[in-house]
C-alpha cells in the first residue's frame, strides 16, 4: 500500500475518532472507543500473522489473554505494576517466539490445529486453576479504575496510533515485498534466497506483541478476564471481525473491530439476534468480498492512486552486483558437481546414482521423459529436497546440507510456471531477489540493480506493469530474468521454452547465451529438442531415474537408447 | 465400583463418537481438499432435531432418521452451495468459508433451539451392564457398538468397493478423474452425505447420555480433526485415533482431574502435528 494512501486513511479514521468522541455517531461513547482501540490494536497483530503472511494462526486471542493473567497474579502476588506490566509483556513475547519456533514448521493445516489447540491449551489451564485466574468467574483488574474514561480513551487511541506507526514504519519496502513473496509461495520465496520460517517465526512473535499489548491494556480496562476470553470461541471471532475489515490491509483491523463493536452497541436491543447476524456477515463476506470492507472502500482509489505508486523515481546508481563474480570465473572449470546421488521416496527410486559434472560458462541440458526424475534433481541441486545418499558440490564446496535459502545466492532457479508474486509490480519482483542478495544497500540502489537487470534482458519495458498485465511467455522471460540477478555460478531453468511465441523463444535464446557469456553454468529442463539442440552443449538423458546417456546434445541425440525411451511414440 | 474400569468404558463411548467424526472429517478432507470447520455442526444439529422431535412426542424410530436426514442435508448444502461454485479458489479461503458457515449455523440454531442443553430418552433401555467394577449403559454399549461398525463399514466401503475407489481416485487427483469418467461433483457430494450421516448418528447415539447446545459444533469439530490429524487423515488410522483420543482422554481425567484433558491431550496433538509434519517442506507444497 501507498504511503499517501495510508496517511490519508489515517487522518479519515482520526477524524471519524473525533466525530465519534464527541458523541455524534449513535450508541458510540468514549468508553466504547476505548475498548474499540484496544481491540484494533490487538486485532493488527492477527493481521501480519494471518493477513499479510497468511499463517492460519486460529488462537491469537489466548495471546491477548495470557499477558493479562500474568500480571494479574503478579499483582496478586504483590508486584508493583510497573514491573508487572512490562514483565507480563516480555514473557508473553518469548513464549510467543518459543511456540513460534515450533508452530511455523507445520504446513497450514497443522498450523491451524497447532493454534487452536494452543488456544485451547491456555483456556484449560486458565480453568485448572481457578486460585491464580478466577477459574470461570474470572480475573479482576482494580488498577484500572484509578483512571477516568478520558485518560483511558487517549491511552487507548495514542497507543492504536502508535501501533499503526509502527506497522507503516517495519511493513514496508523489502519487508512488504518478502511478506508477499512468503504469503504467495512459500517454496518460490525460499529459492530466492528468504529463511521462510525464520520470517514467519518473526511475524508470529510481532504479531503475537501486538496481540499481548492490546489484550494487557484491555483486560485492565474492562476490569475481568475470563477463560472463554482465550479461548478458541473468541480466536475465531477476531478471524471473522478481521474479514469483514479486510484482512491484509492496514486499517482492516481497525474498520473491522469499529464496525463490530458499534454493531453490537446498536444491535443491543436486538441481542437475540446477534450471533446469526455476526455468522451471516461473515459468510457473506467471505465468499462474495474476501478483502473486506477495506477493500470494497479502497478500490477506487488504489485505481486512481496504486499506479503511480510504484513509479517512485528512481535514482540511477551504476552499481551492479553482477560485477562481483564474473571477472573471476573462468569458462570451463568445473562449477556444479552432483557425486552418486540417489533419491528415494518410500520405496520409489525417482534417482539412481547420478553423477554430473556442469563447467561454467555451458549450457547443460536434462533430457528425459515426464517423471524421469529431472524436477527432483533441480529440486536437490537447489536444496529443496536432500538427496538419500550422495554430495552435491559447488566450487569445490560441499553444499549437500545446506538449507535452501543458504545456497539461494548461488543458484537461480525459475519454474516451469513462473512464480512470480502477483501483487507487486514486475520490477518489485526483481527488487525481491536484490533484496535478499544485498541487503545492505539503500532501497534506491536495490530498485536501480533490478532495473539494470531486466534492461540487460530487455525487458526494461514491463517493469513497472504489474504482473498480472504481463503475458505468459513474458513472465516465464521475467522469472529467468530474476533467477539470474547477481550472475550466480548456476541457473537452473525449468522448461523455460514451454509456452513462449517465436518471437520470445528467439528473446529467451539471447538471454541464455548472455547467461554463458558472463559464465554462468546453465542447466536446462527442457521438452523442445529443437531449441535444446540449438542451445546446449553437453547434457545427460534420465529414463525412470537411471543415467542412459550423456555426452554432447549431438551424441546423445544420435544415441539408440535415447531414441527408443524418448521418441518411442515416433520411431 | 472401579474408577479405571470407568474411564475406560467412558473413553470407549466417546472415542467412539470420536472415530465417526473423524472418519467423516476425513471423507470429505480427501475429495475436497477442505478441512470442514462446519463438520461438527452436523452433530449439533442432528442432537437438536432429534431432542426437539422427542420432546414434540414422537418415537424413536421416527425422530432418529429424521434428525440424521437433517445433519445429511446440511452437509449437502455446504457442499453444494458453498464448497462447489468455489472450486477454484485457495484452500485457505475455502477453509475459512466452513468457518464462517459454523458461525452462522450456531447462530441460526441459537434462533431455532433456545440457549438451554436439549437431551432426549434412550433408545436402548433395561439395566445397565456391570464389567469388572465398571457400569456401562445399554445405550452406551449400542454407541460403541454401532458407532464402531458403522466406522468401520465405511472404511471397508472405502478401501474394497468400486463406488469407494472412485471416491479415493477423486481425493488422489480430481483432475485424472474426471478425465477417467468419475463424476467428480457427484463423488463430493457423496462423500459429504455420509460425513453428515455419521454426524447424525453419532448425536443420536450420544446426545441421550449427555445434552447438546447450539454450540456444541465446534468443539466436535476439534475433537474429530484432532482424530483425524493423529491418525494422519487415513480413514483406517483415524479409527484407531479416534478411539485412542477417547480413552487417552478418559485416563487423564480419571489420574489428573477433568480440567487437565484439555491441555494434555493438546500437548499431544501439537508434537503429533510436529512429528507427521517433519518431511513436509513449505506448507504442503507438493510439485516443484
Amino acid at each position: 500500500m501507498s504511503r499517501a494512501l495510508s496517511i490519508g486513511v489515517a487522518a479519515v479514521t482520526a477524524v471519524l475518532l473525533g466525530v465519534a468522541w464527541l458523541g455524534w455517531i449513535p450508541g458510540v461513547t468514549s468508553s466504547t472507543i476505548t475498548a474499540t482501540a484496544l481491540r484494533a490494536l490487538a486485532l493488527m497483530g492477527l493481521n501480519l500473522i494471518f493477513g499479510v503472511v497468511g499463517m492460519l494462526a486460529f488462537g491469537q486471542a489466548a495471546f491477548m489473554a495470557l499477558p493479562a493473567y500474568f500480571a494479574g497474579i503478579m499483582d496478586r502476588m504483590g508486584v508493583p505494576l510497573l514491573i508487572a506490566l512490562p514483565l507480563a509483556l516480555t514473557m508473553v513475547v518469548l513464549l510467543a517466539r518459543a511456540v513460534a519456533e515450533v508452530l511455523v514448521r507445520l504446513p497450514g493445516v497443522y498450523l491451524a490445529v497447532g493454534t487452536l489447540g494452543f488456544g485451547m491449551v491456555v483456556e484449560g489451564l486458565a480453568r485448572a486453576f481457578p486460585s491464580w485466574t478466577g477459574g470461570a468467574s474470572g480475573l479482576v483488574f482494580e488498577h484500572g479504575r484509578n483512571f477516568g474514561t478520558n485518560v483511558w480513551c487517549a491511552i487507548a487511541v495514542v497507543s492504536l496510533a502508535f501501533g499503526v506507526g509502527c506497522y507503516v514504519w517495519y511493513v514496508r519496502g523489502a519487508v512488504w515485498r518478502r511478506l508477499r513473496a512468503i504469503r504467495h509461495d512459500e517454496l518460490a520465496a525460499s529459492v530466492l534466497g528468504i529463511d521462510v520460517h525464520r520470517e514467519k517465526a518473526k511475524i508470529f512473535t510481532i504479531g503475537s506483541a501486538y496481540s499481548a499489548v492490546g489484550g494487557l491494556l484491555l483486560f485492565h480496562y474492562v476490569g475481568v478476564l475470563i477463560p472463554e476470553d482465550a479461548g478458541v470461541v473468541r480466536s475465531l471471532e477476531q478471524i471473522g471481525t478481521l474479514l469483514l475489515g479486510g484482512a491484509g490491509f492496514l486499517v482492516g483491523p481497525i474498520v473491522g473491530a469499529f464496525l463490530v463493536d458499534w454493531f453490537f452497541v446498536i444491535s443491543g436491543y436486538a441481542a437475540r439476534y446477534e450471533l446469526v447476524i455476526y455468522g451471516a456477515t461473515f459468510l457473506l463476506v467471505v465468499m462474495y468480498a474476501p478483502q473486506g470492507v477495506s477493500g470494497l472502500l479502497l478500490r477506487p482509489w488504489k485505481r486512481l492512486a496504486g499506479d503511480k505508486a510504484e513509479k517512485a523515481p528512481v535514482v540511477e546508481i551504476r552499481h551492479s552486483v553482477a560485477a562481483v563474480s564474473s571477472d573471476s570465473r573462468v569458462s570451463g572449470r568445473p562449477c556444479l558437481l552432483l557425486h552418486n546421488v540417489t533419491q528415494s521416496f518410500g520405496g520409489v527410486h525417482a534417482l539412481v546414482d547420478i553423477s554430473l559434472d556442469v563447467k561454467a560458462g555451458e549450457v547443460f541440458t536434462l533430457v528425459g521423459p515426464n517423471g524421469a526424475g529431472k524436477t527432483t534433481l533441480f529440486n536437490i541441486v537447489s536444496g529443496v529436497l536432500r538427496p538419500t545418499s550422495g554430495r552435491t558440490l559447488l566450487d569445490g564446496v560441499d553444499i549437500t546440507d545446506l538449507p535452501v535459502h543458504r545456497r539461494a545466492a548461488l543458484i537461480g532457479r525459475s519454474f516451469q510456471t513462473p512464480r512470480l508474486v502477483p501483487e507487486l509490480s514486475v520490477l518489485a519482483n526483481v527488487v525481491l531477489r536484490v533484496d535478499q542478495l544485498s541487503p545492505k544497500l539503500s532501497e534506491q540502489a536495490r530498485q536501480a540493480i533490478a532495473l539494470e537487470q531486466l534492461r540487460m534482458f530487455e525487458l526494461e519495458n514491463l517493469s513497472y506493469l504489474s504482473v498480472a498485465e504481463v503475458g505468459l511467455g513474458q513472465r516465464k522471460l521475467i522469472d529467468i530474468a530474476r533467477a539470474a540477478v547477481g550472475n550466480p555460478p548456476i541457473v537452473l531453468l525449468d522448461e523455460p521454452a514451454v509456452g513462449l511465441t517465436s518471437a520470445e523463444l528467439m528473446h529467451l535464446s539471447e538471454m541464455i547465451r548472455k547467461l554463458k557469456r558472463q559464465g554462468c553454468a546453465v542447466v536446462i529442463v527442457e521438452h523442445n529438442i529443437e531449441f535444446v539442440s540449438n542451445i546446449a552443449d553437453r547434457g545427460i538423458v534420465l529414463d525412470s531415474g537411471r543415467e542412459i546417456a550423456r555426452g554432447t546434445v549431438r551424441d546423445i541425440m544420435a544415441e539408440e537408447s535415447v531414441k527408443a525411451a524418448y521418441f518411442g511414440a515416433l520411431s | 465400583m472401579n474408577p479405571l474400569t470407568q474411564s475406560l468404558i467412558s473413553g470407549l463411548m466417546s472415542g467412539a463418537v470420536y472415530a465417526l467424526l473423524a472418519v467423516g472429517l476425513v471423507l470429505a478432507f480427501h475429495t475436497t481438499r477442505v478441512v470442514n470447520l462446519a463438520h461438527g455442526e452436523s452433530f449439533a444439529i442432528g442432537g437438536l432435531v432429534a431432542a426437539t422431535l422427542a420432546d414434540a412426542g414422537l418415537p424413536a424410530y421416527v425422530f432418529a432418521p429424521v434428525a440424521i436426514a437433517a445433519s445429511v442435508l446440511f452437509l449437502l448444502a455446504v457442499e453444494r452451495f458453498l464448497l462447489r461454485p468455489r472450486r477454484s479458489w485457495p484452500i485457505g479461503n475455502l477453509i475459512l468459508v466452513t468457518l464462517a458457515a459454523a458461525f452462522l449455523t450456531r447462530g441460526v440454531l441459537q434462533l431455532a433451539m433456545g440457549v438451554d442443553p436439549l437431551s432426549f430418552p434412550r433408545m436402548f433401555t433395561g439395566a445397565p451392564f456391570r464389567i469388572a467394577g465398571g457400569v456401562l449403559p445399554p445405550q452406551g454399549l449400542a454407541l460403541i457398538v454401532i458407532g464402531v461398525t458403522t466406522a468401520v463399514a465405511v472404511t471397508l466401503f472405502l478401501l474394497f468397493t468400486p463406488l469407494g475407489r472412485k471416491l479415493r481416485a477423486v481425493a488422489e487427483n480430481p483432475d485424472a478423474a474426471e478425465l477417467l469418467g468419475v463424476n467428480v461433483d457427484r463423488a463430493r457430494s457423496l462423500a459429504f452425505g455420509i460425513a453428515g450421516a455419521l454426524g447424525g448418528l453419532s448425536a443420536v447415539l450420544l446426545v441421550p447420555l449427555v445434552s447438546v447446545d447450539y454450540q456444541a459444533g465446534l468443539g466436535m469439530t476439534l475433537r474429530g480433526f484432532i482424530a483425524a490429524a493423529l491418525g494422519g487423515m487415513a480413514p483406517a488410522t483415524v479409527i484407531l485415533a479416534g478411539l485412542g483420543l477417547g480413552l487417552s482422554e478418559a485416563l487423564v481425567t480419571n489420574y489428573a482431574g477433568a480440567l487437565a484433558q484439555d491441555p494434555i491431550v493438546f500437548i499431544a496433538l501439537i508434537a503429533v502435528a510436529v512429528w507427521q509434519s517433519r518431511k513436509i517442506a513449505f506448507g504442503g507444497t507438493g510439485r516443484a
